[in-house]
C-alpha cells in the first residue's frame, strides 16, 4: 500500500510535467521457437545443434500486442494486426486480456489455459524486481534494466523500463517498475517482447472490463500453483508441447 | 579471465581497486550497523535533492530503494520540481539509495540504519553521461550501456561500419579511442600494447595484427582493460604498472561448431555398412559432407540424416510458385528425393552416395548448393498369381520375374533467396540430374483358362538402357505494398528434360490350342531407339488486396506451355534389323494452359472462409510423323475450357478445436501420351495404344476434417472423411482375345466415385504411463470399365482397424503393442461369382529397455497374416528382430550395437491388390535372417537415454 501512495505521489508530479498520461504501446513479441526448446532438460546437446543448425536465423514467429495505459492501470492485450506472412489468414488466439489497476490496487487477468477460460481476480502482487546498471534506447527512450525470476515457468526475465515515462505498467503480466517496462527478454532471447511504438492520447473505452467475465475464478496463487503442476507434469513426461501449451 | 578484465571503451574507467575499497567499505557498513542497531528508531524517513554537477536541480529523477544483497527493489519515488525526494515511514535498514535521469550516470550510495528518524541525505550530486556515449552509442548505435560505479562498457557489434571494414575503422568509430593514420591504438589516452581475440594473443604480438586482418563484423565487443606488464607476468612479481589492453571478443556465429557421425557394420550373408557424415558450421555458413555404402537395402539416409545434411535448406516456405487454389493441372515438382531412402522392400540392393552442401546465410541473403550422387544396383525376383475377370469367365495367369536394374544420379542443386529491400524478396532456384539406368528383365508367363489348363506360355527377355538430362529453374519475386496486407507475386519456371535410350524387346510365346501351325509360336525381336524430350515453361500471378480488416481478395493466373517430342524407332531383330513402320512413331504435342481465378475470402478470429471461382482452357496440338524425318501423318487440334468452383474453409473453434470443409472441381488435361494412337508392347500379352479422342479427367471433390486436442490430457480425436466422384475418368477399357491377349486403350467413363471415412483416436489410460490409440478407416469405391465391350463395375469396400496402447512404466522401459485388421471386398458386377475378400492382419510388439548403465536392449515382433481364401492363399509371416547396444566413454561417443534381424528367417515381401477386373498377389524375396555387428562414432555423444518421442 505503501507504494502505492508513493506511486500515486508520483504520479500526481508527472501529470505536471506532461499533459496527456495515458495512451497506447505497441508491442511486437517474438518466439525464437529452437531457443525456447534448447531450453528444456532433456535435449541433447546434438539434438540442440541440429535444431539451430536446421532453423537458426528464420524460427521467429511474430505477434502484435498493445497496451492501454493511463495513470490508474493498464490493459494489456492482442492486437488484431496480421502479420505479413500470414497473408491475411487467422488462426485464432487464445484469449490474453490482462488488465491492472493501481488505484484500487487489483489485477483482472483474462486467460486462457489449455483450451479453458480463467478469471484471474486478485490484490497486485509486485514482481520481485532487480535493478541493474544498464542502460539501453528502446522505441525512442533511453531505459534501465531490471530482473526478476519466473520460478514456476523457470525463466529469467530482463526488463527494460523507460526512465522517462513514470508509470508502472509494463507488457505480459508485469508491471511494478518505476517508470514504463517498454521491453522484455525472457530466458536469452527466447522471447522478446519489444516496444515500437508509444502513442499518448486520449483513451476511449478500451481500458474498460468486458461487460461479461468468463472464466473460471482463480487466485493468482492458485493460477501459479496449476501452472507449476502442469509444467512439472509435462517436464517429467518429456513432453516438449507444454511450451505451446501456456503462453510462455 | 574475466574477474581481472576491467573493461572500459570510454573516458569513464575506474579500476578494480576502486571496487575491492567499495566493497570493503560496505562490509565495514554492514558489520557496524548491526552493532548500533538497538537503539534505532524502527521506522525512518529517508529524504534528498538531486542535483547535476552544476548544481541544477534535477525534477522528476526517479530514486530507488534497492536491497543490498540482490539489487531487489524495495521502494521508489521521484523527486519533485525543486529535485527533491523523499520515502516516509520505510523501515529502517541498508538499503542501496539509487537515482537515475536521463541523460545522467546512474548514482548510487549506500545507506546504513539511521540513528534518527529523519534520514536527510542532503544534496546528491550526479554526473552526466557524455553526450557523444549517449548520441553515439545508445541513440545512434543502440547499444546498450553497461555501468560499473564510474566505467561504462558497451557491445561494439551495434556500430554499423561499411562491409569489408577492419576491426580498426570500427575502432576509429568508437567514444574514447584513438587510431593515427598508421594504426597505433590509443584508449584514454595512452597507448594499447596488446589486442586479444577471445582472450587469447591473435598472431604474434603486434596489435595491429588484428586489428587490421579481423572484419569489423566479426566482433561484438570490445573490451579495455589494463593488463599486468610482461615482466610481472614472467617474474609473478606484480610490479604495479600496468599497459593498456584490447580484448576482442568474437561473435557467436564466428565461433565454430561441427558435428558429425559414422558407422561402421559388418554382418553375415556379407552384409555390410559404411555411412558417415560431417558438418561444420558458423551462424553464416553451414558445410556437410555425406557419404553410404551398404547391401541392406538401404537406397538412401534417414529424414534425420537428410536435416543434418540440407542445414536451414532443409526446408523451405514460399517456394511453390504455382499459385491460386489447388488444381490438377500446371503443377511441377522437382524430385530432390534421391537423397532419401525409398527402398519398397523388394529385392535385394546394393547402394552407394555421396554429396556435399553448403549453405550460406547472412543480412538479406540465404544461398544454398548442393552436390549429390548416389547408384543402387538391385536384383529381384518376383512371382506374381493375377486372376482377370471377363463376363462369366476368368482367366489367370503366373508371372515369374527376375530383374536387375542399375540406375545412377548426379544431381546439382542451387537455391538463391534475397530480400531486395524490405518490401522485395526474390527466390531463384535450379536443379540439374544426369542420370543413367539398364534395366534386364527376364520373365516367364503362364496363362491358363477357368477350368485350369495351360493355354500360353510366354518367355520375355528384355533389357534398356536410359540417358537423361533434366534441369529445372525458377524465380519467384514477391512485393509487399505500402498497404499493408497488400502483396503481388510473381513465378516463372524452365523445366526441361532430355532423354535417349535403348529397349531389346525378345519374347517367345507358345499357344497351346492354336489349330494352325503357324500361330502356335509366336517370336518377337524388337530394338527400339527412344529419343523423348521435354520442355515445360510456365508462369503465374498473384495478387493479395485486403478489402477490410475481415474481408480479402486474391487474384490469380496461371500460364503454362508443356511441348513434348517423343521419338521411337523400332526395328525387326529377326529380319536383319528391318524398320518396323507400324511399331516406329515420332509425334510433337503441345499443351498450352491457361487459368485465371478470383476469390473472396473472409478472415476473422479463426474463421478463415474461401469461395472463388476460376476459368481454364487447355490448348492440344499433337503431330504424329511416320518417323523423325517424315512428313505429318496426322495431326489434331483439341480445346477444353472448364469453369471451375473452390469452396475452402478452415475454422479454428475455441478449446483447440479445428475444422476444415473443402469443394473443388478438379479437371486435369490427360496425359500426353495417352492421346497418341502409339503402341506399347512391352509385354505382348498387354498391349497399350492411345487415344487421340480422350477428353480430361474432371471429378468433384468434397472433404471435411474434424480434430480436437486437449491439452489437459494430451487426448485427441481427428475424423474425416471425403467424397470423390468422377463426371469423366480416364480408365483403361479392355479387349481380350481367345489367347488371353489384352489391348488396353485409355477412354472417357463417368459414374467413377469413392467414399472415404476415418478417425484417429488417442487418450491416456494412466497419466504419462498407459496411452490407447485407435484408428479406424473405411472406404467404398466404385469403378467402371468396358470388358470385351460389357460395362463392369467393380465395388471396392475395404475397412481397416487398429488398437494400439504406449505402455511406459519407468523412464528404462517403453512398450508398444499394436494390432490391426484389414478387410477388402471386391464385388465384380461381370461375374459375381469371382466376388471375393483379402484379408491382412497383423500384430506388432516393440520394447526398448535402458537395463543397466549404458546399455539397452532394443526388440520388435512384427506379424503379418496374408489371406485370400477364393485365392487359396494364406501366408504367415513373423519377423522377429533384437539388438542390444552399449554406450562407451565419458561422453557417450561410441556406440556399439550388435542386432539380429528376422530371426526366424521368414521375410518376403507380399502385395495384395484388386482392382478394376482383377486380382493379383506379388511375392518377392528381399534381405531376410542376418546378424550385424555395428560401431558408431558420434562426435557429440549419444543420447545415454530413451527416447519418449520421437522428436522433440
Amino acid at each position: 500500500m505503501k507504494k502505492i501512495v508513493v506511486l500515486l505521489m508520483v504520479m500526481s508530479s508527472f501529470s505536471a510535467i506532461s499533459q496527456t498520461n495515458e495512451g497506447v504501446v505497441k508491442y511486437t513479441r517474438t518466439t525464437y521457437w529452437t531457443k525456447l526448446i534448447s531450453q528444456l532438460s532433456y535435449v541433447t546437446k546434438q539434438e540442440k545443434d541440429k535444431m539451430s543448425y536446421m532453423f537458426g536465423g528464420r524460427d521467429d514467429w511474430k505477434e502484435y500486442m498493445l497496451l492501454y495505459f493511463n495513470e490508474n492501470g493498464s490493459r494489456y492485450t492482442h492486437s488484431e494486426e496480421k502479420s505479413d506472412e500470414s497473408e491475411g489468414y487467422d488462426w485464432g488466439k487464445q484469449e490474453f486480456n490482462i488488465n491492472r489497476n493501481f488505484e484500487k490496487n487489483t489485477m483482472t487477468d483474462l486467460v486462457d489455459f489449455l483450451g479453458k477460460g480463467y478469471l484471474i481476480e486478485d490484490s497486485l502482487q509486485t514482481p520481485k524486481w532487480k535493478i541493474l546498471n544498464d542502460l539501453k534506447d528502446v522505441a525512442g527512450h533511453i531505459c534501465m534494466k531490471a530482473m526478476v525470476e519466473d520460478t514456476v515457468k523457470k525463466q529469467k526475465i530482463i526488463a527494460w523500463f523507460a526512465q522517462d515515462i513514470p508509470l508502472n505498467a509494463g507488457p505480459e503480466r508485469l508491471y511494478g517498475l518505476p517508470g514504463m517496462i517498454l521491453e522484455l527478454d525472457i530466458n536469452d532471447g527466447a522471447v522478446i517482447i519489444e516496444a515500437t511504438k508509444i502513442e499518448l492520447k486520449k483513451l476511449g473505452n478500451e481500458m474498460d472490463l468486458p461487460k461479461k467475465l468468463k472464466g473460471k475464478k482463480l487466485t493468482e496463487k492458485g493460477y501459479q500453483e496449476m501452472l507449476y503442476k502442469f509444467v512439472k507434469e509435462k517436464t517429467k513426461e518429456e513432453n516438449a508441447n507444454w511450451i505451446w501449451m501456456v503462453r510462455y | 579471465m574475466r574477474g581481472d578484465l576491467k573493461f572500459s571503451a570510454s573516458p569513464y574507467y575506474l579500476t578494480l581497486y576502486l571496487k575491492m575499497k567499495k566493497i570493503l567499505l560496505l562490509i565495514s557498513i554492514l558489520l557496524f550497523t548491526h552493532l548500533v542497531n538497538a537503539q534505532n528508531p524502527s521506522r525512518i524517513v529517508i529524504k534528498g535533492s538531486i542535483k547535476d554537477t552544476a548544481g541544477t536541480a534535477l525534477s522528476a529523477a526517479t530514486v530507488m530503494l534497492l536491497q543490498p544483497k540482490d539489487s531487489s527493489l524495495v521502494n521508489f519515488a521521484r523527486a519533485n520540481e525543486s529535485g527533491t525526494f523523499e520515502f516516509k515511514n520505510v523501515r529502517n535498514a541498508n538499503y542501496i539509495l539509487k537515482v537515475s535521469y536521463v541523460g545522467y550516470l546512474p548514482y548510487q550510495q549506500v545507506l546504513s540504519p539511521s540513528a534518527s528518524e529523519i534520514n536527510d541525505l542532503g544534496n546528491l550530486k550526479i554526473k552526466p553521461i557524455a553526450k557523444e556515449l549517449i548520441e553515439v552509442v545508445v541513440k545512434t548505435a543502440r547499444a546498450p550501456l553497461t555501468i560499473r560505479g564510474d566505467t561504462i562498457e558497451y557491445n561494439a557489434s551495434s556500430f554499423k561500419v561499411p562491409p569489408g571494414s577492419s576491426v580498426e575503422d570500427l575502432l576509429r568509430r568508437l567514444p574514447g579511442i584513438e587510431v593515427d593514420a598508421s594504426g597505433n591504438i590509443k584508449a584514454q589516452g595512452k597507448d594499447v600494447k596488446k589486442v586479444l581475440v577471445d582472450g587469447k594473443t591473435f598472431f604474434g604480438d603486434d596489435p595491429k595484427a588484428a586489428t587490421k586482418n579481423l572484419g569489423a563484423e566479426t566482433i561484438s565487443k570490445i573490451q579495455v582493460f589494463n593488463d599486468k606488464s610482461e615482466q610481472a607476468k614472467l617474474t609473478g612479481v606484480d610490479d604495479g604498472k600496468k599497459e593498456k589492453a584490447i580484448n576482442l571478443e568474437l561473435k557467436e556465429e564466428f565461433k565454430k561448431g561441427a558435428f558429425g557421425k559414422v558407422t561402421v557394420a559388418a554382418g553375415t550373408e556379407s552384409r555390410g555398412v559404411l555411412r558417415g557424415n560431417y558438418n561444420r558450421f558458423n551462424k553464416k555458413e553451414q558445410f556437410s559432407i555425406l557419404g553410404y555404402t551398404n547391401n541392406i537395402n538401404e537406397t538412401g539416409v534417414n529424414w534425420n540424416d537428410y536435416g543434418e545434411f540440407k542445414g536451414n535448406n532443409s526446408f523451405n516456405n514460399n517456394d511453390n510458385g504455382d499459385f491460386g487454389f489447388a488444381n490438377g493441372g500446371s503443377r511441377y515438382n522437382f524430385d530432390g528425393g534421391d537423397l532419401l531412402n525409398n527402398f519398397d522392400g523388394k529385392g535385394f540392393t546394393n547402394n552407394f552416395g555421396t554429396g556435399l552442401n553448403y549453405n550460406y546465410t547472412f543480412q538479406k541473403t540465404k544461398f544454398s548448393s548442393s552436390y549429390f550422387y548416389n547408384q543402387t544396383r538391385l536384383s529381384l525376383d518376383q512371382f506374381e498369381e493375377k486372376k482377370t475377370f471377363l463376363q462369366n469367365s476368368f482367366f489367370s495367369n503366373t508371372d515369374t520375374t527376375g530383374k536387375t536394374d542399375f540406375r545412377r544420379n548426379h544431381s546439382v542443386a542451387m537455391r538463391v533467396e534475397q530480400m531486395l529491400d524490405s518490401s522485395n524478396t526474390l527466390i531463384a532456384k535450379a536443379n540439374l540430374r544426369v542420370s543413367h539406368s539398364d534395366v534386364g528383365t527376364n520373365q516367364s508367363q503362364r496363362y491358363f483358362t477357368d477350368e485350369n489348363t495351360l493355354n500360353t506360355t510366354s518367355k520375355i527377355d528384355n533389357s534398356s538402357k536410359l540417358n537423361s538430362l533434366g534441369f529445372s529453374g525458377s524465380l519467384i519475386f514477391r512485393h509487399k505494398f505500402k498497404k499493408k496486407g497488400r502483396n503481388f507475386a510473381l513465378s516463372t519456371g524452365l523445366n526441361t528434360n532430355s532423354s535417349d535410350g535403348t529397349e531389346n524387346l525378345n519374347s517367345l510365346s507358345r499357344f497351346l490350342n492354336a489349330t494352325n501351325v503357324n500361330e502356335q509360336v509366336k517370336a518377337l525381336g524388337q530394338l527400339n531407339q527412344n529419343e523423348n524430350k521435354a520442355t515445360l515453361i510456365k508462369s503465374s500471378l498473384f495478387f493479395l488486396e485486403p478489402i477490410s480488416k475481415k474481408m480479402y481478395w486474391e487474384s490469380f493466373y496461371n500460364f503454362s506451355t508443356d511441348h513434348r517430342e517423343v521419338g521411337r524407332e523400332a526395328f525387326n531383330a529377326l529380319r536383319n534389323n528391318s524398320r518396323f513402320d507400324s511399331l516406329s512413331t515420332f509425334y510433337k504435342n503441345t499443351i498450352n494452359y491457361n487459368r485465371v481465378g478470383t476469390s473472396l475470402r473472409y478472415s476473422f478470429k479463426g474463421v478463415n472462409v474461401t469461395v472463388g471461382l476460376a476459368a481454364l482452357r487447355f490448348d492440344l496440338e499433337g503431330k504424329l510423323y511416320g518417323g523423325k524425318d517424315y512428313p505429318v501423318a496426322q495431326s489434331l487440334t483439341k480445346s477444353y475450357d472448364a469453369v471451375t468452383p473452390n469452396i475452402s474453409s478452415d475454422i479454428a473453434l475455441k478449446n483447440n478445436t479445428y475444422l476444415s470443409l473443402n469443394y473443388t472441381l478438379n479437371v486435369q488435361a490427360p496425359d500426353i501420351s495417352y492421346l497418341q494412337p502409339v503402341v506399347n508392347n512391352n509385354n505382348p500379352f498387354y498391349i497399350i495404344t492411345g487415344n487421340p479422342d480422350l477428353l480430361p479427367e474432371k471429378s468433384n471433390n468434397l472433404s471435411l476434417y474434424f480434430n480436437k486436442f486437449d491439452p489437459a490430457t494430451f487426448s485427441y480425436i481427428n475424423l474425416w472423411t471425403e467424397y470423390n466422384s468422377y463426371s469423366s475418368q480416364i480408365v483403361y477399357n479392355q479387349t481380350v482375345d481367345e489367347n488371353f491377349v489384352t489391348r488396353t486403350r485409355p477412354e472417357n467413363l463417368s459414374g467413377g466415385k469413392n467414399f472415404n471415412v476415418g478417425t484417429y483416436i488417442g487418450f491416456p489410460i494412466v497419466k504419462t504411463k498407459f496411452t490407447l490409440n485407435l484408428n479406424g478407416n473405411a472406404s467404398i469405391g466404385n469403378s467402371p470399365t468396358f470388358i470385351n465391350g460389357v460395362k463392369n463395375e467393380t465395388d471396392n469396400k475395404s475397412y481397416q482397424l487398429g488398437l494400439g496402447f504406449n505402455i511406459n512404466p519407468s523412464e528404462k522401459l517403453l512398450m508398444n503393442v499394436s494390432g490391426r485388421l484389414g478387410f477388402n471386398n471386391i464385388n465384380y458386377s461381370i461375374e459375381e461369382r469371382q466376388n471375393q475378400q483379402i484379408r491382412n492382419h497383423g500384430i506388432d510388439a516393440s520394447v526398448k529397455w535402458n537395463f543397466a548403465k549404458k546399455l539397452f536392449l532394443e526388440t520388435n515382433l512384427d506379424y503379418k497374416t496374408y489371406r485370400n481364401d477364393r485365392f487359396g492363399f494364406d501366408q504367415n509371416i513373423p519377423i522377429y528382430n533384437c539388438s542390444v547396444r552399449k554406450l562407451f566413454g565419458k561422453e557417450n561417443k561410441v556406440e556399439v550395437r550388435l542386432a539380429a534381424f528376422d530371426i526366424f528367417n521368414k521375410r518376403q515381401n507380399i502385395v495384395q491388390m484388386a482392382s478394376q477386373n482383377y486380382v493379383t498377389t506379388q511375392r518377392a524375396l528381399t534381405l531376410a535372417r542376418y546378424f550385424m555387428l555395428s560401431f558408431t562414432y558420434n562426435m557429440k555423444g549419444h543420447a545415454d537415454k530413451l527416447k519418449k518421442n520421437g522428436g522433440w
